[in-house]
């Protein structure tokens, strides 16, 4: 009974890093940018379809590729905000909203049209392979990806609080235009911490590719994941949206073993209402 | 009390039931109505059908959409559960759907002050999250409830003609019943723009706090806006599942139902009555030809959309209606502040 719940807490927690590392992209574009980008499922599509065929033309195995994802979806994000984006900075809010669902449709379509809705798959020895500690089992690929999530948070973190930049990415997000009158130049930032934020994506998607097949409306699940996860954190917090997404990943682990399945998102939705209600600004903003 | 006199005087000349757009908007009624009965070529009809439906629903959206200024990304979940709720009940129990269109209806309004009540108080942006969220959960709670819902087999329905099962034979009642649907929501629509309730959402939809300020209990207000459209939405998704005869979750519950009310909507002009129609007769027939000249390029249409979607927020965010509006009330510049549709 102890090593069953042991289990469902790990495997909980496996797959929340997992989520954690989406939420985070999409934390740190709506913090910066205060853009909801709901292209942000497509963004990790992409970058699992860039792996699949890496692996498929250039028979590169994935993790070989990951740091050319990332770089890739670093330089897509930064060409998307460029062309659709920057010109609706300053307008609405729901202009921004309709751009990036527009993107949304647009992406998911494309791949439609370009490969088709078949389900692909692409397996590494890694990707049924368990480790055992203390009768607990492990899938070592999700074990990887907890890692690389965990350690690419870290490193965000670290350079946004500590180097120059990151201290000015910051600025940005608290006042564009005390940041402009200081001499940032607003409109980089925006440009580079959306291409961050992708690049955060690719990450996941590079690194999930051995675990989940791939087809065009994969990421709208995941995207779905991340803005629970984002607002159980707070929006705009980035140790939040970590957190948030492993207390998804808890809940779906849970809720999973002890009422099937099916009801793992009408779980999660309850408990995304009740925290609404009781503390609408998040578990961590102040 | 001086100034009263001056704004009377416009409120009386905009009021005018025989303004140019009131005019327009009856024509073009008119005209909808007597194409496709004048066609007999199905595949035609088929078109002025979906448009009737898709513009219809999205007329409910404009209330909470257009008019309040909250966009729901979330508005399948009500198509959906109209659609769901109606032919359960006559495939389960037997229950004529024209009762089950009133109970779905019913279940997408609770529904909605569930919602209403979680996050109307809360920014914007919390509520087109929680519509996304409660629309995805309801796909997977369609798709895992096998025993109540097929799962993701979906629901055929057998065709057996009668009034009492909502089917005909032909497509000329389905136009008429559609027809029904659009006009009664236009209509309700067109009431709520001249009652004190539609003043109230566009007073909140341009600035909330000066809203509040003014004594208008925003929270409520936009609760109940958001139960009627979810009402007039639902009845919609009844009227799809009957007409279409065929619903599956990954269709009445897909993100792409919402993309298309709300494409329709800003499209034909948002926070108009009569823009959604004019979105609607735009797009419908556009993707159906699409989808019928190039079926083996699955994704065109949605692309389409994409595409419209962006190109419409970014060059005519007031939408073709919009447009058309400010040319018809060109010398009322007086009452421009009334309300209008541009963002």
């Amino acid at each position: 009974m102890v090593s069953q719940i042991a289990q469902l807490i790990v495997s909980g927690v496996l797959a929340g890093g997992l989520y954690g590392i989406i939420s985070v992209g999409l934390t740190l574009i709506f913090g910066v940018l205060n853009l909801v980008n709901f292209a942000h499922g497509e963004f990790l599509m992409i970058s699992m379809y860039i792996s699949f065929w890496m692996s498929e033309i250039f028979n590169l195995n994935p993790y070989m590729s990951l740091p050319i994802v990332v770089a890739a979806m670093f330089v897509f994000g930064i060409i998307i905000q460029s062309i659709f984006i920057r010109p609706v900075t300053e307008a609405s809010h729901e202009v921004q909203i309709v751009i990036t669902l527009g993107l949304s449709t647009i992406m998911q379509n494309s791949a439609l049209m370009a490969f088709s809705g078949n389900l692909r798959v692409l397996r590494t020895p890694f990707s049924e392979s368990m480790i055992e500690i203390a009768g607990i089992f492990i899938n070592t690929q999700r074990l990887l990806t907890f890692t690389l999530a965990i350690l690419a948070t870290i490193i965000l973190y670290l350079y946004l609080t500590k180097s120059y930049f990151g201290k000015a990415i910051r600025a940005t997000a608290q006042d564009s235009r005390a940041a402009k009158l200081a001499g940032i130049n607003v409109p980089f930032v925006y440009m580079i911490t959306y291409g961050i934020g992708i690049a955060l994506v690719g990450l996941a998607g590079a690194s999930i590719i051995p675990l989940f097949p791939v087809y065009p409306t994969i990421g709208w699940h995941f995207a779905n994941i991340a803005f629970v996860a984002v607002v159980l954190g707070g929006l705009g917090s980035i140790p939040g949206a970590m957190v948030g997404g492993i207390i998804i990943g808890l809940i779906e682990s849970i809720a999973g073993f002890y009422f099937g399945s099916e009801f793992q998102q009408a779980a999660y939705f309850i408990v995304f209402i009740i925290i609404l209600i009781i503390r609408p600004t998040g578990l961590f903003r102040k | 009390m001086k100034i009263s006199s001056n704004n009377n005087n416009s409120l009386f000349k905009y009021n005018n039931i025989l303004s140019h757009s009131n005019v327009f908007e009856f024509v073009f009624i008119i005209g909808l109505i007597a194409l496709p009965m004048l066609i007999s070529n199905s595949y035609y009809r088929d078109w002025f059908v979906m448009a009737f439906i898709m513009a219809g629903a999205s007329c409910a959206w404009n209330i909470i959409g257009g008019y309040a200024g909250m966009l729901s990304i979330g508005h399948a979940a009500f198509f959906g559960i109209g659609a769901y709720t109606s032919t359960l009940l006559y495939v389960r129990v037997g229950i004529s759907p024209w009762l089950g269109l009133i109970a779905g209806a019913l279940l997408s309004t609770i529904a909605a002050i569930v919602i209403g009540r979680a996050t109307l108080r809360l920014k914007g942006t919390f509520f087109v999250l929680v519509t996304i969220a409660f629309c995805e959960v309801l796909r997977f709670t369609a798709i895992g409830w096998r025993s109540l819902t097929f799962g993701s087999m979906g629901i055929t329905l057998v065709f057996k003609k009668n009034f009492f099962n909502m089917m005909w034979q032909g497509k000329t009642a389905y136009v008429l019943l559609t027809f029904g649907y659009l006009v009664f929501v236009y209509v309700f629509n067109k009431i709520i723009e001249k009652k004190k309730f539609g003043y109230y959402l566009v007073a909140i939809r341009e600035d909330q706090d000066a809203a509040c300020a003014c004594g208008i209990p925003a929270a409520k207000i936009k609760t109940i806006g958001l139960m009627i459209s979810a009402f007039l939405t639902s009845i919609g998704g009844s009227i799809y599942a009957q007409y279409v005869m065929y619903i599956e979750p990954d269709v009445v519950f897909d993100i792409m139902i919402s993309v298309q009310l709300i494409l329709i909507g800003i499209l034909g002009g948002k926070g108009k009555a009569f823009g959604p129609i004019m979105g609607a007769i735009i797009i419908i027939p556009l993707s159906s030809f699409l989808r019928g000249s190039l079926a083996n390029l699955s994704g065109l249409h949605g692309f389409v959309y994409g595409v419209a979607l962006v190109l419409v927020i970014i060059f005519i965010p007031e939408g073709v209606y919009g447009r058309l509006y400010r040319f018809f009330n060109k010398n009322k510049k007086n009452i421009k502040n009334h309300v209008e549709g541009v963002m």
